[in-house]
């Protein structure tokens, strides 16, 4: 349904957002617009509340104010129709899980597996709709980890990891992808297929919005970059958001925000210098 | 409506009937010398109950390892005593007030931890103990120490037609939802904020979990009773775990070892006329140090001997 979109129109927009671990506000006064069918890449320091902005768009923390809309509608909604894609941090899943590729990727698929007839539900996974199969066969075909379906989880290699994320989050064919450091410690050759299968993505229409530490990749690929420090610190294209000055300027946001957590609150130093 | 009642009572009687009957063709198979012990027909609601018991701990205990739920597993079972005692004092039955403190505490677990700086562990062993407590305070001015005793340890060869008709009911509801709700419950032991991503609500599978947790050990108490049933809900899926990759597997495994156990438990406890909420929990204990010496690919004897190999 997204492709058909204007342009110019809002996949994600946020309102006035304030989010806080606590007593410690991580989020504050954010307001946000990811436009529709465009990659847009979210820079910060560590602890400058990126993930915890995902915690809120996926529904996993409520935030203290603020509202979160997708297509103008509520995103809850959304999360419902499976039409907002997630993959997490490679520590965010425990690999210990018996759990095969196949079977992980499938997960992707949970949220349509509602709106298939009750008797199929109750029946084991070979038996599902076909559709199933196809689009989790189709995303480890994308992400090249087809001969390696049937493999414990536990069993992969870092890079291998990430990609059976991506793959889990391609199976959900949603408009929607939020990948949290979706490059973050993968070898040069996932990094290179990571990338090129964000960018056919994009190009088929979909909204790709990713967390990164990877300046060229972004200044590469991204149509629009967000900088975020606790607020919104800058949106615009990454000829300007990623400028060496633009981003010293994000530095400096980041040492003076923790000297500024120090003086108010001294006995917190410890823990609000490491974020 | 009391017609309904007795049609259903009437045909779980039938069923209960129909499955120790099924039970007995398996039984009458093995040696007399085994089968012999199982022609009386309180040994035989104590065979299955067992079996019941040994199959939704084994269920159960998959999502209990893997959720590193062991500790609140510990805090709810402990937590059911007092609201046994109540029951038993007003005349309900067990399930609803093992179920109002079990959830009380809960409850009360994660108030603990969320307003004070009390970290989880403690919260859990605080409210346990002290609804433990509660209990066995309760319990001391109501009945003999006897009675208390079954409670804790399980009494599995005085189990009375209507307590294996409960335990009957807590297994179909509890097999009945893992099947139903088999995918959110995988998704949200696996990857809760993936869970919340596609729209789950995890407060209720959170909370429907803690439920299914509270209703396996109130089937259990007459069995294993409330201390040892832990082992139950921990023993098989840490054993299945180390055998298997796969979760239907594990689960398989999980549920054939609760029941071996408590099959296996039950018979050497006539034959040593010892207790037998302690005997079915060291057989299980049994299967884990096997599996945990011979497991294929976790097994310390395997890993030794491909070391070995290796030079």
């Amino acid at each position: 349904m997204t492709t058909s979109l204007p342009s110019t129109m809002a996949a994600i927009e946020v309102t006035g957002l304030y989010v806080a671990y606590q007593r410690q506000t991580v989020l504050e006064d954010i307001h946000l617009t990811f436009p529709a069918g465009k990659w847009t890449a979210i820079v910060g320091p560590n602890g400058a509340g990126k993930s915890t902005l995902f915690h809120v768009l996926t529904g996993s923390m409520k935030p203290l104010q603020g509202s979160v809309k997708a297509f103008d509608e509520p995103i809850a909604k959304h999360r419902r129709a499976g039409r907002i894609a997630y993959m997490a941090q490679r520590e965010a899943i425990e690999w210990d899980f018996p759990v095969s590729v196949w079977d992980t990727v499938m997960g992707g698929r949970y949220g349509h597996m509602r709106s298939d007839a009750l008797w199929r539900r109750l029946l084991p996974a070979r038996w599902h709709h076909a559709r199933h199969s196809e689009a989790v066969h189709e995303a480890l075909v994308a992400v090249n980890m087809l001969d390696l379906a049937d493999r414990p989880i536990g069993a992969l290699s870092g890079g291998q990891k990430k990609r059976v994320l991506l793959a889990r989050a391609l199976a959900q064919q949603a408009s929607i992808l939020l990948l949290d450091e979706p490059l973050a410690g993968v070898d040069p050759p996932s990094e290179k297929l990571i990338l090129s299968v964000l960018r056919r993505e994009r190009e088929a229409g979909k909204t790709v919005i990713m967390v990164t530490h990877d300046m060229p990749g972004a200044r590469r690929y991204v149509d629009h970059v967000v900088l975020i420090n606790r607020f919104v610190r800058g949106t615009g294209t990454p000829e300007e958001m990623l400028s060496e000055a633009k981003l010293a300027e994000l530095a400096v946001s980041s040492i003076e925000q923790t000297v500024n957590d120090r003086q108010i609150m001294p006995v917190a130093s410890n823990s609000s210098g490491q974020g | 409506m009391v017609d309904s009642i007795l049609m259903i009572e009437a045909f779980s009687d039938a069923l209960v009937n129909g499955l120790i009957a099924a039970l007995m063709v398996v039984v009458n198979l093995l040696p007399d010398s085994v089968s012999d012990a199982f022609q009386y027909a309180f040994m035989q609601r104590a065979l299955l109950t067992s079996v019941l018991v040994g199959a939704i701990c084994g269920m159960l205990s998959c999502y209990v390892v893997l959720k590193r739920w062991s500790l609140l597993g510990d805090a709810i079972s402990h937590a059911v005593l007092p609201g046994v005692a109540i029951a038993y004092l007003l005349g309900w039955p067990f399930f609803v007030g093992a179920f109002i403190t079990g959830a009380l505490t809960s409850v009360g677990i994660g108030a603990i931890e969320r307003n004070t700086r009390i970290k989880a562990d403690a919260a859990m062993g605080l409210m346990f103990t002290a609804s433990f407590a509660l209990g066995v305070v309760i319990i001391s001015k109501l009945a003999s120490s006897t009675h208390l005793m079954h409670i804790l340890f399980g009494n599995v060869l005085g189990v009375k037609h209507s307590a294996l008709m409960l335990t009957f009911v807590a297994s179909i509801i509890a097999i009945l939802t893992v099947w139903l709700a088999y995918r959110p419950l995988l998704l949200y032991a696996f990857d809760p904020q993936q869970a919340q991503a596609l729209g789950f609500n995890t407060q209720i599978i959170h909370y429907g979990l803690i439920l299914l947790l509270t209703l396996t050990i109130v089937a259990s108490l007459e069995t294993v009773g409330i201390i040892l049933v832990v082992a139950m809900l921990i023993t098989p899926g840490a054993t299945a775990h180390l055998l298997t990759d796969r979760f239907t597997i594990m689960l398989l495994i999980s549920v054939s070892i609760g029941i071996l156990s408590a099959v296996i438990g039950l018979w050497l406890s006539v034959v040593f006329n010892v207790a037998s909420g302690g005997s079915i929990v060291l057989v299980a204990f049994a299967f884990f140090i096997l599996a945990l010496l011979f497991s294929p690919k976790q097994g310390i004897v395997p890993r030794q001997w491909r070391h070995w190999k290796m030079g």
